[in-house]
């Protein structure tokens, strides 16, 4: 972008810090030291190909893959279910703060059908 | 006016040195009322290798009295660094600054708290911070260019703070806000990684000051909204409920909006934001009553009319009939020629051809600069004029209002989005309609406002509406909509509206809760 390029050259200044001479005498300042541009790529990712928009089952998919993800991550020792502890440990606070909700079978341990089961309780749509 | 406007923000450093006498805007605090100035010996860096040996978390607090339409408010303002910790290790990831203004003697369990920033990515969080709803804000006279300058700084009298405690947080690499070893800011200068230490740091933040139970609340603006989309999906998976999620001028999905990627994309989108600027210059034939019926009555030509034509020119180059053309010109003041010649016509070409030798301003369209000025050099006038303002703000409230002084520069812009990983679920370009989606399937109360300014020609009313469509449903999600560009706010009629708007989130957010 031609203005990206002017901006640059325009606001090359950049950092000019005040000297601290002590705390007395020091003033807070600011600069600009890029320009601003909001939302912007940069150029080399303009031409990018478009990923194409989701929308209901394919959307809801999305959803189900990425809390898939985060329960897989907790899951460290790979069994395919968690104690409350193990999601707390991992950060899974989801889990781990409704886990008598999601352990309706008060074996526990939850897996990740459990979740889901339990989220669509409460009118998740994936 | 406006060769002092363009001197004013090439000497941005300086003259914030310098405005430091007027930029307080008679919010200095009395001595003796236990406020505690702060001078932070650290220096920091917007580097992408910069990285701090070690957290600092000192900081400034300061005691505050406005008058809130017609009442007094008393109130504290904190300008502090807080470490972002990893979630699962606990390790220091990130020091990052932040202006929190708390209201007096409120209980901290029912009391609401929002986090607010900007995005960029790679900009500090000044723009929400003194221009929309904390308790200053400056005079910028917007969509004019002749307002006084300095920019006043006034109390705000429509500030969020009566109904909410407000957090304005910098990015690592912008503001004072800087990665700690071995991290450095490129660390998280990508679109998960910045989420994830936000997530860390807004975790951290309610638990060190027993904000656990408050109902919580989200304020990005442009790519902050992107940032929130993801930042909310975090927070709900890590057991964080959010009551809210603001959407000021959205960018959610990178990979539909025509003036940030290829013009191979279509450019829908933009089209009633063209006609809604047409017609506020006097261009659109006939010209419209009222803005609200023309907004719908452009959605429906977009979809029914130009973006199947649309659709057709990209794949073949065919132009629709002529009436389509006529129909065009009629309703944003862009000539049959060039909808000829650009039929899929981008913004950038649309600031520079609707007015005969002027430019019009990308992030406020009704913002306007003779070709050749200085205010138009940099390509958007709208944000030419208040840049330099709200730089040299931002350091003399920060050494005198809230008595943090600090020798390094506090950066309003860094050069973060050039090296930026802006991939995400695969994707070159972040699409974050499923984070969202993510995060109310976690939360089946979350609430989503989305605010959109008529004549902003960053983020186009449109296509963000078509965006936010892929959820599937109106639920829990409200759009509202102002004259205005990027920065709604900063229009003296529109921001009492959006802060009516925001006070029924609020409301309904803290009923459902």
């Amino acid at each position: 972008m031609k203005q990206l390029a002017v901006l640059v050259a325009a606001l090359a200044f950049a950092g000019a810090a005040v000297a601290p001479v002590g705390a007395q005498s020091v003033r807070t300042s600011a600069s600009v030291q890029s320009p601003l541009c909001d939302p912007c790529v940069p150029p080399a990712l303009r031409n990018t190909t478009p990923a194409q928009p989701t929308e209901g089952a394919a959307l809801q998919s999305q959803v189900e893959q990425k809390l898939r993800q985060s329960f897989d991550a907790a899951d460290v020792r790979h069994t395919g279910a968690l104690t409350r502890e193990q999601a707390r440990a991992a950060g899974l606070g989801v889990v781990a703060n409704n886990f008598d909700q999601i352990d309706t079978a008060k074996t526990g341990k939850v897996t990740f059908e459990d979740l889901k089961r339990y989220l669509r309780s409460r009118g998740a749509k994936f | 006016m406006r060769s002092r406007v363009a001197a004013t923000l090439v000497l941005a450093a300086t003259l914030a040195v310098a405005a430091c006498g007027g930029g307080g805007g008679g919010g200095a605090p009395a001595p003796g009322n236990g406020d505690q100035p702060y001078f932070d010996p650290t220096i920091y860096s917007s580097s992408p290798g910069a990285s701090l040996a070690a957290a600092g978390e000192g900081g400034a607090r300061t005691h505050h009295q406005m008058t809130l339409r017609g009442n007094t408010v008393d109130y504290t303002a904190v300008a502090a660094h807080l470490a972002a910790r990893d979630l699962t290790s606990g390790a220091d990831e990130a020091s990052i600054f932040y202006v929190a203004y708390t209201l007096d003697n409120q209980d901290a369990a029912t009391r609401p708290i929002t986090f607010f920033y900007n995005g960029g990515p790679g900009s500090a969080t000044v723009w929400l911070h003194l221009g929309s709803f904390g308790p200053k804000r400056l005079v910028t006279g917007d969509p004019g260019t002749n307002a006084p300058t300095p920019f006043p700084l006034v109390d705000n009298q429509e500030t969020l703070l009566d109904i909410s405690d407000l957090v304005f947080v910098d990015a690592v690499g912008t503001g004072y806000s800087q990665a700690i070893a071995p991290n450095n800011n490129q660390t998280f200068w990508g679109v998960d990684q910045d989420a994830r230490v936000f997530r860390d740091f807004v975790i951290r933040y309610l638990t060190v000051n027993g904000r656990l139970a408050s109902p919580k609340f989200l304020f990005g603006e442009s790519y902050g909204t992107t940032r929130s989309a993801v930042l909310a999906d975090m927070l709900e998976t890590a057991g964080v409920q959010l009551a809210g999620v603001v959407l000021q001028s959205s960018v959610l999905n990178y990979n539909s909006n025509c003036g940030v990627v290829t013009l191979a994309l279509g450019c829908a989108g933009y089209v009633p934001s063209y006609g809604a600027i047409g017609a506020y210059f006097d261009l659109a034939n006939p010209a419209p009553a009222d803005p609200v019926a023309y907004a719908q009555q452009l959605r429906a030509f977009t979809a029914n009319t130009y973006a199947p034509a649309d659709a057709t020119y990209l794949a073949s180059h065919t132009l629709p009939a002529a009436g389509v053309l006529n129909q065009l010109q009629g309703f944003t003041g862009i000539a049959v020629s060039l909808w000829t010649t650009n039929f899929n016509l981008d913004p950038a070409t649309f600031q520079q051809r609707l007015l005969l030798g002027q430019l019009i301003g990308r992030y406020d369209a009704r913002v306007t600069a003779p070709v050749g000025s200085a205010l138009a050099s940099q390509g958007d006038p709208s944000s030419t004029f208040i840049s330099g303002q709200f730089t040299a703000a931002i350091g003399g409230y920060l050494g005198n209002s809230l008595q943090y002084t600090n020798a390094s520069t506090y950066v309003v812009g860094s050069s973060a989005i050039n090296t930026w990983d802006f991939s995400h679920d695969q994707n070159p370009l972040p699409d974050t309609i499923p984070d969202l989606a993510a995060a109310l399937a976690q939360n089946p109360n979350l609430k989503v406002l989305s605010l959109n300014g008529y004549h902003d020609l960053a983020t186009p009313f449109y296509q963000t509406e078509l965006d936010l469509a892929r959820l599937g449903g109106p639920g829990n999600l409200t759009l509202r909509f102002y004259a205005g560009g990027h920065m709604t706010y900063l229009d003296d009629v529109s921001r009492p509206s959006e802060r009516a708007d925001l006070g029924s989130l609020y409301q309904s957010a803290s009923v459902t809760r």
